[in-house]
């Protein structure tokens, strides 16, 4: 038996980024593990983790660049497939312009240095067209707290006293923040979860309190009004660095409990219960805000009304409450300063110009109507790496036609997905043990370096890729690195540290010690430097000063042809937006898909457990498995589909056009359907 | 000896040790193959994580007519020796836990053998609820946790800040 050797790297099956033993024998991973020595994850794993093995081995791997030809998919040689897309890229930039080329960045590759690339690249062959996963995750909420803190503020689990998690599931979106949020409630912190399910951290909540999908803003605007009314707020924090807070005060007076109760479903009593241990705990409270409040109509302003709850708690950047994390000093790969490139109009900067302006992120769901229309310029080719649109966008009968329509579309991945199979030219990926690259735990203030365990002959990491690929199209002078080593020993430039010394540390190296009350001395990175309850850069651009509350649609006007209100997205512990539903193992662990439906509704409709249901929008119609969760599992009235399952794909359901109008994120967790029982002879939506 | 000790109260029911049980011992996901079972009930929002307590006066051990239970002397676990095994199902019935299963492919019991001293559960619990401790040492979070909320109402007694 050949000597099994054992290697600590950092995991990328989601972004938690846990610290693996990866175990190899002759060359081959043969299991994975948590590593104990690294303070993220203390040795723990989720299930997601060890399927790396299974991911990287999996029969279904391209190995191959394929080219799609009239008889079917062709494998060619790699140079020759860089070469040709090369060539066809020129051919696009000289016809219709050098903005009619975009790059799309998937979740799949993760952020930090990939997406930097990404964003590089794009710049230095001429377009500022930059689209990625953000175009709908994450971005919001860095946009909701960032007008009213300056940054996303990170929770300080370790030292909380309470923990409110709004719309957020860590045991299955954030496995590992689980074992903080447990250790904080060991302590004696106590543990408050809105959501409108029972989700699984909800078990274990001190408080559940159900609300009606996309109210979160009235709860949090009634909240405020509780704290005010108590004098509960961090006198301090409100006088000395903030500004806005006579139109907060002014505007909160409306949130009476009884008005909240009746916008939300909370009913008065759970309000002042929340609002009491808030202010018992103050400053010690974590206010932690999931992806569940983005996808609204309203979502931006309901996540900055929960940001100015940090700052009345005095719980921003004190112990235990959210922190101001200090980023790693490293070098920039983005070129925003040297090739601006905004006079070139990024597609949906002019709609959305927070989403541009304050993430220089162009718009996917513009990008559609860009493509087909033409409109305002031609996107004519799109190179795509570890995203899957086809399945994880909206409007997925949109998203397949446009994307469908490009001249040119290159995608990279470790399988054929449902984008890829739209692409002209489909080049193999190199998945996270293939490639090395600098991980940051802002809330440890850590920097670790992940370890290139494996290489596949023609399988490229993301570096080697845009190098390649500009040094064909003349911009190889933003790529002067000879690989991916040589960039991290530049990126690690300001930092002081080495490579080498790094790669000694797999449990990380500490790079700032954590330092609390930033405030006092530095500004904050808002306009005025301090809390922004009111935002004169939103006023100027035509948005509400103060985070307004505006009820979802679906209780403003409902539709009566569509009497429930679909939530889509929560997540699964097993899978990762539309990823690993190709692990066997995986797949048949429990229902996949599955909606989800409460008791009464089910008995209403006559459904039993498991059966079929057609659900419709004024989008499109699935078909697929009711399960009948118990009756405080999901609001009556609401049903939940999770996304990225090709065989039901919520997406199909899902509108391109209604946004949150800051952050130009989708409406995805409110939307308006109807649901029937399926007749088994009817053909699968 | 190191035991696992189980946290009704920290415990999501997210199924981590389960899948993880399984895969270690039948290389599935399915819940037949696992040694551990979580119980969730969602009216009571209750989850109870249940495995072999590995008892010092094993009931199971007692009542096996084959002799095939015994401790393992360095896990300090009680196993299950499948080759011995008759697979007459009396440990099922003895155990009050019921964390003894009956594999009916293999016809043989089978139970929690503490991975040879290395339980994949606790590696694979992302709650903390599983904890893979010294005997002595178990369950002194709660210690901790008395510990730290009574430094607290002693510091604010003393007119300090929390």
């Amino acid at each position: 038996m050949s000597p099994r050797q054992v290697f600590q790297t950092l995991c990328r099956m989601c972004d938690d980024h846990c610290a693996l033993n990866v175990y190899l024998e002759e060359g081959r991973v043969v299991d994975i593990d948590g590593y104990q020595g690294h303070p993220w994850n203390r040795g723990r794993l989720c299930s997601k983790g060890r399927a790396a093995v299974d991911l990287v081995y999996h029969p279904d791997r391209l190995w191959k660049p394929l080219k799609r030809t009239a008889s079917g998919w062709q494998e060619i040689p790699l140079e020759q497939a860089l070469d040709e897309i090369a060539e066809r890229l020129r051919a696009i930039q000289q016809r219709y312009g050098e903005r009619a080329v975009g790059v799309w960045k998937g979740e799949a590759v993760g952020f930090a240095q990939q997406e930097d690339l990404a964003r590089r690249f794009i710049h230095a062959i001429g377009s500022p067209n930059y689209f990625s996963n953000d175009s709908l995750c994450f971005n919001g909420r860095w946009i909701g707290y960032s007008t009213v803190h300056g940054a996303w503020s990170v929770p300080d689990y370790e030292h909380a006293r309470l923990v409110v998690l709004w719309g957020a599931n860590p045991p299955h979106a954030h496995p590992n923040m689980t074992q903080m949020i447990m250790r904080a409630r060991r302590r004696g912190a106590r543990l408050v979860v809105l959501d409108p399910r029972l989700s699984a951290v909800a078990r274990q909540a001190d408080v559940h309190a159900p609300l009606a999908p996309g109210t979160d803003g009235a709860l949090a605007w009634g909240l405020i009004q509780a704290l005010l009314e108590r004098g509960a707020y961090d006198r301090e924090l409100v006088e000395g660095y903030s500004v806005g807070f006579p139109q907060l005060r002014a505007y909160a007076a409306a949130f009476t409990p009884q008005r909240v109760e009746r916008e939300t479903g909370v009913p008065a009593a759970t309000l002042s219960r929340i609002a009491a241990a808030m202010a018992e705990a103050s400053p010690a409270v974590v206010n932690y805000v999931g992806n569940g409040l983005e996808h609204h109509e309203n979502g931006i302003n309901n996540i900055r009304a929960v940001a100015c709850l940090d700052a009345l708690l005095g719980a921003l950047d004190r112990k235990g409450g959210n922190r101001l994390a200090e980023g790693f000093p490293s070098n920039r790969l983005t070129l925003y300063r040297e090739r601006p490139l905004t006079a070139l109009s990024p597609i949906g900067a002019e709609r959305f110009p927070v989403l541009y302006g304050m993430r220089r992120e162009c718009h996917t769901m513009t990008a559609m109507d860009t493509i087909l229309s033409g409109r305002p310029y031609p996107l004519k080719a799109m190179l795509l790496t570890a995203a899957n649109p086809a399945m994880t966008n909206p409007n997925t009968e949109k998203v397949t036609r446009a994307l469908g329509a490009l001249e040119l579309f290159v995608v990279r991945d470790l399988f054929l997905t449902e984008t890829a199979r739209l692409a002209h030219y489909v080049l193999p990926a190199a998945s996270f043990l293939e490639r090395s690259e600098l991980h940051v735990h802002a809330m440890f203030q850590v920097v670790t370096l992940s370890r290139k365990l494996l290489s596949f002959p023609g399988v490229q990491d993301e570096y080697r890729f845009w190098h390649d690929l500009a040094h064909r199209l003349g911009a190889g002078a933003y790529f002067p690195w000879k690989d991916e080593e040589e960039l991290t020993r530049w990126l690690l430039e300001p930092s002081g540290l080495s490579l080498e010394r790094l790669a000694e540390h797999p449990e990380g190296w500490p790079y700032q010690p954590i330092r609390y009350e930033k405030w006092r001395e530095q500004p904050l990175a808002t306009p005025t430097g301090k809390v922004e309850f009111a935002s004169r850069y939103l006023k100027d651009l035509g948005y509400p000063e103060i985070p307004e509350y505006r009820p979802p649609a679906y209780r403003s006007a409902p539709d009566p042809e569509y009497p429930f209100v679909l939530v889509t997205g929560a997540r699964k512990l097993l899978f990762y937006h539309s990823r690993y539903q190709n692990i066997e193992r995986f797949a048949r662990a429990g229902r996949n898909p599955e909606m989800e439906m409460h008791p009464d509704d089910a008995a209403r409709l006559g459904l039993a457990d498991g059966e079929p249901v057609r659900v419709s929008s004024r989008v499109g119609t699935i078909q697929l498995p009711v399960t009948v969760t118990a009756s405080n599992e999901i609001l009556p009235g609401t049903v939940q589909i999770t996304h990225g399952y090709r065989q039901a794909n919520v997406n199909l359901l899902t509108p391109d056009d209604v946004f949150d109008p800051i952050s130009g994120f989708p409406l995805l967790k409110a939307l308006q359907v109807k649901v029937a029982r399926a007749d088994s002879a009817a053909a699968p939506g | 000896m190191r035991i696992v000790t189980m946290d009704p109260a920290s415990c999501v029911a997210c199924r981590n040790c389960e899948y993880a049980c399984a895969f270690q011992q039948g290389r599935t996901f399915e819940r037949r193959d696992s040694h551990i079972r979580v119980s969730f009930y969602p009216e009571d929002r209750v989850c109870i994580p249940g495995t072999c307590l590995h008892c010092e006066q094993p009931w199971c051990q007692e009542v096996c007519p084959a002799a095939a239970i015994r401790r393992d002397p360095v896990t300090g676990a009680v196993v299950i020796d499948a080759e011995r095994c008759a697979g007459c199902k009396m440990c099922l019935l003895a155990c009050p836990y019921g964390a003894i299963r009956f594999d009916s492919r293999a016809r043989v019991a089978r139970k929690c053998d503490l991975c040879g001293g290395d339980p994949q559960c606790v590696k694979f619990c992302i709650s903390g609820a599983l904890e893979f401790v010294e005997a002595e040492e178990a369950f002194a979070f709660r210690r901790e946790g008395f510990d730290a909320r009574l430094k607290e109402l002693v510091s604010q007694a003393r007119g300090g800040r929390r």
